[in-house]
């Protein structure tokens, strides 16, 4: 489990397609062994980027380097990497182990070898005894691993893959989310995933680059990014968000006081800004505690509410707050046997405490 | 009327003129083959006499021979003339398809009859091609083979069924999803190999349609041979037309017809049997 080597490593990335600019100045170092997501809105440049990294697109500007060696001038076929498509690209005249083999027969290796190493991958993605079926007669998800075997037994130095989950069933698609975690862990291959499901993206990278419009917004792992998100656009894109504008009332040594319609609210500092700036706040629904009115002060920070609405999910609930006349908020409470006596109905007032560490700022 | 029947009377036109048209002519035909013929008209009788005709003169099997061998060139040449064309269309000259595509349709709309005489005039003693030759100076007297011969009707049966050839192999190439191509690259094929191994099999179908098209075509074509055949180029068409015209032995043509017919289709289920095995060995 070393994340030692830093494998690939891309710098100052452009390309526009005429006028429309889809990679702007991209710079990042992925490490070996590492699962990165690339993830973002559609149109944001992520799946461009692979394509760049594969070697399917051209750059206008910017190099990309394996092991300190350029690798822009190479020909797809002749890259360390190999790439599995959003669907699948599974050769139709061929069979399952055809496919599969297909890399290895363009490297003429000999007919036991190859055999051996198809069945292992079979092996690997739990396809044993598929070997002489067609891509028409399996499933979406069986397709899949076959897609990612085909590439896989090249062991490429790097895994591109483009949102290879985008076309299975939800279910499926969550057991998938865990089979190509596990694969990647006992391979210890690196994983350059593209996905705009911010869902997959905290489960299975080890990194994640959030970017919209061809530019990196945010880069970080899983936790740091939901918990710190450095942007108006992180805030939203990740999980969900409450967003608060206001104006910075005080700046103390370690905290901010930033005024809110009226509320006044504690904030770590953690930006630079001066009073009177306007900024925006960020609370995640599940950092709302609903409290009684002495256990609030505890959290720093205490606002009253009136619930609107509230909308059970399951294993959650969600309660629909407004806090005055121009806000309103989500909270969010996991259901528990003992939440089953708090019963909060519509119409009720209600005490929210959170954090001050919880609580974003970013000075837009 | 019920919901689901009124496929039936939507699709009837085309079964009555089908089956009026075609299927019972050919039925007729059929049954022609077995008669006679005499001074009297057609004996309805069955016998086999007209089919051993076929084999009682040299002639007709060196015809039917020819007339495949013809065809077979000609369809040939169309696939290997059209194949280029198709694909650049298909991954090169993409903006360019739609008006290609036109011109191709356009070469269609001309009179069949005039194109061959036109091939008749180019290929000719004072046609554009001797004239180009002699004035070059590779040639001192105009080349003789160019008209009244099985060259000059090969060359015009591909001009005449080249369009035929292209439609198919591109639409079948248009039918390639251009990622199969990229995961070739991917998994380490370069341009010769990505071809070889997925355009080309995944194009096969319409390349043995655009076969099947000008091959057929040829092989029963009359007219071509007529104008610019000649003796030599002669095909074994004529002699079927001229057995429902002066000669009045309708029972013979019929025969001739169909057993070139059941030659034709032997030959090219052969074809595709052939590509089969090349196809599974890959």
């Amino acid at each position: 489990m070393s994340y030692e080597n830093t494998l690939l490593v891309i710098k100052g990335a452009s390309r526009s397609f005429g006028e429309v600019v889809a990679v702007k100045n991209f710079s990042l170092q992925v490490k070996d062994g590492e699962f990165v997501c690339l993830l973002g809105p559609s149109g944001c440049g992520k799946t461009t980027l692979l394509r760049i990294i594969a070697g399917f697109e051209t750059l206008d500007s910017g190099d990309v380097l394996i092991n300190g060696k350029s690798i822009i001038d190479l020909s797809p076929h002749r890259r360390p990497m190999n790439m599995v498509f959003q669907n699948y690209a599974l050769f139709p005249h061929m069979s399952v182990f055809e496919n599969i083999a297909f890399s290895q027969f363009l490297k003429k290796k000999p007919k036991e070898e190859v055999a051996r190493k198809v069945r292992k991958m079979l092996q690997l993605v739990q396809l044993e005894g598929f070997e002489t079926r067609g891509p028409n007669q399996i499933s979406g998800g069986q397709c899949q691993r076959v897609a990612l075997a085909r590439a896989l037994i090249n062991e490429p130095k790097v895994l591109l893959l483009d949102e290879p989950l985008g076309a299975l069933d939800l279910k499926i698609r969550k057991q998938m989310q865990i089979e190509l975690k596990n694969i990647q862990d006992k391979l210890r291959i690196t994983f350059i995933y593209v996905t705009h499901d911010q869902e997959e993206a905290l489960v299975m990278s080890d990194r994640i680059v959030l970017m919209n419009e061809g530019e990196i917004m945010q880069v970080g792992t899983p936790k740091s990014i939901y918990n710190h998100p450095n942007s108006k656009f992180s805030a939203m894109f990740v999980g969900e968000n409450n967003l608060l504008r206001g104006k910075v009332a005080k700046v103390d040594s370690d905290c901010l006081v930033i005024s809110v319609d009226g509320l006044e609210l504690f904030a770590n500092r953690t930006i630079n800004v001066k009073t009177g700036d306007p900024v925006t706040l960020a609370i995640r629904p599940e950092k709302l505690r609903i409290t009684g009115e002495l256990e609030g002060k505890s959290f720093g920070n205490q606002i009253r509410g009136k619930v609107v609405d509230t909308v059970f999910f399951g294993s959650v609930v969600k309660y629909y707050l407004r806090i005055s006349g121009n806000i309103t908020m989500v909270a969010e409470d996991k259901i528990t046997d003992e939440s089953n006596s708090r019963s909060i109905k519509i119409g009720d007032g209600v005490t929210l405490g959170f954090t001050r560490e919880s609580l974003n700022v970013f000075a837009e | 009327m019920r919901k689901g029947k009124i496929h039936i009377f939507l699709l009837l036109p085309f079964w009555v003129y089908y089956i009026l048209f075609f299927f019972i002519p050919l039925g007729i035909l059929l049954t022609y083959s077995f008669w006679l013929t005499t001074a009297r008209g057609l004996v309805p009788t069955f016998t086999l006499e007209n089919y051993w005709a076929i084999f009682s003169k040299k002639l007709y099997f060196i015809l039917i021979l020819r007339s495949i061998r013809i065809a077979f060139i000609a369809a040939i040449i169309c696939v290997v003339v059209s194949y280029p064309v198709a694909y650049s269309l298909t991954f090169k000259y993409k903006k360019m398809q739609d008006f290609v595509l036109y011109l191709i349709l356009i070469s269609l709309f001309s009179s069949y009859l005039v194109r061959i005489y036109a091939w008749k005039t180019i290929l000719g003693g004072q046609g554009l091609i001797n004239q180009i030759l002699q004035y070059i100076g590779l040639t001192k007297e105009p080349l003789s083979f160019l008209l009244y011969s099985p060259t000059a009707v090969i060359i015009t049966l591909v001009f005449i069924f080249v369009p035929f050839t292209i439609l198919p192999i591109f639409s079948s190439l248009q039918n390639i999803k251009p990622e199969l191509i990229e995961a070739a690259k991917d998994l380490g094929a370069n341009n010769f190999e990505a071809f070889y191994k997925v355009t080309l099999p995944l194009s096969m179908s319409g390349v043995v349609t655009g076969f099947i098209f000008s091959f057929i075509l040829s092989a029963g074509d009359y007219v071509t041979p007529q104008l610019v055949g000649g003796t030599t180029g002669m095909m074994i068409g004529k002699i079927v037309a001229d057995q429902f015209g002066m000669r009045y032995n309708w029972p013979f043509g019929s025969a001739l017809s169909y057993f070139t017919l059941f030659l034709l289709a032997l030959l090219v289920y052969c074809l595709i049997w052939i590509l089969k095995i090349l196809k599974l060995r890959r």
